[in-house]
């Protein structure tokens, strides 16, 4: 039996669906592949021709999101915008449509981006990893930054977005204004470590 | 800095053999705070500017990404995995001085650096340095703050809003906006997450304050904390101020030539302040346009009847310094700032009343204003300090009353003996006073301080005659 490109990707659909409200209702630990498949209304071989763990599925839905974030922070950005504040914007956008993923997402991206796995392309934490990296040069380029950044000052990133992640998703403050913060004190801290002067000013600060 | 650790710590009063036992983790926290001040290098730039005392949850994010980076590195090579930690190391030495929760606690350095009398001298000139400077907002970050306030972004708010901020307010930023409506609006934005921090901040600093020993002025010490920490929290909520700057804004009439800017509530929260936009000039700029006696009187004039005006109607416009003043061209007076107006109960008017008794009618009742407003009985040994400071303090007060004709507060000796009173005060400890008096005293030195800069010549006597209930006949 031959299986169209198109009923593929109606699966694939349907179990990140399925998935998606199981995360939400039964939490990350309660949630096994067998249920997923269940509510998917396919067996359960099946679902691994698509997604070989519950793992691969949640990372398949932030890479989607962060996917779509990447697209509305290119469409809405704004010209006159500091490296710092595209960078903001851009994650940002990638957290606010996560915001109803946050309660499992948090253990979820204990695994996915587990600081202990090694770094291999196969893992779909990594290739999130390396897309989101490329954007982020891509943005830092974009302001007149050498086009290939040390590798420490990637893994700096990399690491102030992951604790930025990590404190979004267990951040129960009001609008969660603590992880704006977080993001903001993080991102002057990569933006210091470019070496560049971002020129405050243009903020606009004015003394009496 | 001037001062080290060793005198810091030789500074403050004696050990309470009693409590010393009991309280070693506290030491230790104060040494590392202390250590830490010490350190510091003198800011330069916004960067430095932006660091903190130590928060729990700062340190837990940090302990969280030591973490992350070591597992990263856990195959790597030693060389490699040692540039890794030396460049984390000075990250997270800059991220700590960053931290993100380190509102109220510099906040509270400004309050206490304007109160020198709570703490020893060195302490408070320490504290005098970590005058808050929000760091500035972008506008993706403002965008963000102004949605949590009303689910809409500035521009869905807003007919129009500048992206740039036209001023800096001490926990945020002001921007300037136009409504739907067509008013040229200030939007005044707080920095997030700073509001919450203060509650923590202040039990961390009364467990700093326990081993210092302060025996019975303890009592008097923690009720003015309570007070700075309740006066902080209605800071920092922008609807309290917007209650208080309504409030404010009654009491003034268009002959007065006093303007409270009106506010905006539908455009207003607890973290975003929308009022009428006013065209003014600073006290420095207005100065700088070398405005003649006339007008300079004229401005003292409405400053000090401002400050009356509102005293009577039994609130202290706790923070009169330069920048809540605006000058405008039409020669009217520009009050902003209504975050910090302390509102009277019934206790505390009870004590104006007093004080009105004793300043106007009757000098004899000294000893039972001290023993309300500084909680002195007739029995305790200090009684004698008190009255004589209250003598002083009450002489300072009225010595522009007790002239005839328009009073010069451009005058040197007069300003001069008010901050020598004050210092003697703080020298003899003698600090025991309700908590109202915190903000009281700053408000006083406050204002006194910009009709000094201002050189006005005030006939405080029409004035009085004119703002107090019981007039004024001298
Ligand atoms: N309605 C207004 N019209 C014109 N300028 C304003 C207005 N409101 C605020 N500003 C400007 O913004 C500055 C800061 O505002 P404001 O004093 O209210 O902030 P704040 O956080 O209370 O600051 P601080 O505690 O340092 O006084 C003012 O000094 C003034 O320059």
């Amino acid at each position: 039996m031959r299986i169209t490109a198109e009923a593929k990707s109606a699966t694939r659909k349907r179990i990140l669906e399925a998935a998606t409200s199981l995360f939400v209702s039964e939490g990350w630990q309660n949630t096994t592949t067998r249920g997923i498949a269940q509510a998917a209304g396919i067996a359960t071989g099946t679902l691994f021709n698509y997604f070989p763990t519950k793992e691969a599925i949640a990372a398949s839905l932030l890479a989607d999101a962060l996917e779509q974030a990447g697209e509305e922070f290119r469409s809405g950005r704004n010209p006159e915008n500091s490296l710092e504040a595209d960078i903001f914007a851009l994650i940002w956008c990638g957290l606010r449509r996560l915001r109803d993923f946050r309660k499992f997402l948090a253990p979820a991206a204990d695994t996915i981006f587990s600081p202990l796995a090694r770094p291999s392309p196969d893992s779909p934490g990594d290739a999130i990893r390396v897309d989101h990296l490329e954007l982020v040069q891509s943005v830092i380029t974009s302001h007149g930054l050498p086009a290939s950044l040390p590798a420490v000052t990637v893994q700096l990133y990399w690491t102030l977005y992951l604790g930025v992640f990590a404190w979004w998703a267990a951040d129960d403050s009001p609008g969660q204004e603590d992880t704006l913060a977080l993001l903001d004190q993080s991102l002057k801290l990569f933006v210091a470590s470019l070496g560049i002067d971002q020129g405050r000013e243009k903020n606009g600060r004015q003394s009496e | 800095m001037d001062v080290n650790l060793s005198e810091l710590l030789a500074a403050l009063p004696e050990d309470d053999p009693a409590s010393a036992t009991n309280a070693e983790w506290v030491q230790e926290r104060l040494r590392e705070i202390l250590a830490d001040l010490t350190e510091r290098p003198v800011p330069a730039g916004s960067l430095h500017r932006l660091w903190t005392l130590s928060e729990l949850s700062g340190q837990i994010a940090l302990a969280y990404l030591a973490l992350w980076v070591r597992g990263w590195f856990a195959g790597a090579e030693v060389s490699q995995r040692r540039l890794m930690e030396t460049n984390l190391r000075v990250a997270l030495k800059i991220f700590h001085r960053l931290s993100y929760l380190r509102g109220a606690m510099t906040k509270l350095g400004q309050a206490a650096g304007n109160l020198p009398r709570l703490l020893p001298d060195q302490v408070t000139a320490t504290l005098d340095r970590l005058h808050f400077d929000a760091p500035p907002m972008h506008y993706p970050l403002i965008r963000e703050v102004v949605r949590n306030e009303f689910g809409k972004g500035p521009e869905e708010l807003f007919l129009s809003f500048e992206k740039e901020a036209f001023a800096a307010a001490s926990l945020g930023q002001v921007h300037r906006a136009r409504l739907n409506s067509g008013e040229t609006v200030a939007v005044k934005i707080q920095y997030p997450g700073i509001a919450r921090t203060i509650d923590a901040d202040f039990r961390n600093l009364t467990a700093l304050l326990l081993p210092l020993r302060l025996g019975k002025d303890w009592d008097s010490v923690k009720a003015q904390f309570e007070e700075i920490r309740r006066m902080l929290n209605q800071e920092v909520d922008y609807l309290q101020e917007a209650e208080s700057q309504r409030l404010a804004g009654e009491l003034f009439r268009s002959e007065d030539g006093i303007m409270v800017p009106r506010v905006y509530p539908e455009y207003s929260g607890k973290r975003v302040l929308t009022t009428e936009y006013v065209q003014g000039l600073h006290l420095t700029d207005y100065l700088a346009t070398n405005p003649t006696q006339a007008s300079r009187n004229a401005f003292g004039t409405k400053i000090y009847r401002a400050w009356l005006r509102m005293y009577y109607a039994f609130m202290t416009y706790g923070d009169p310094h330069p920048g809540n003043y605006l000058f405008l061209s039409d020669g009217r007076l520009g009050l902003i700032d209504f975050g910090c107006v302390q509102h009277y109960g019934p206790e505390e008017r009870e004590l104006v009343r007093l004080a009105e008794k004793m300043a106007y009618e009757d000098r004899s009742v000294i000893p039972e204003v001290v023993r309300h407003a500084c909680g002195v009985t007739a029995h305790d040994p200090d009684l004698g300090h008190y009255v004589r400071i209250m003598e002083e303090s009450l002489d300072w007060m009225m010595e522009p009353v007790s002239q005839p004709g328009p009073f010069d507060f451009g005058n040197e000796t007069h300003f001069q003996r008010g901050l020598d009173w004050f210092q003697g005060v703080v020298r003899s400890r003698h600090t025991r006073s309700h908590p109202m008096y915190v903000y009281w005293n700053r408000s006083i030195f406050g204002f006194k301080a910009m009709l000094y800069r201002l050189r006005a010549q005030i006939d405080v006597h029409q004035l009085l005659r004119e703002e107090r209930p019981g007039g004024w006949t001298g």
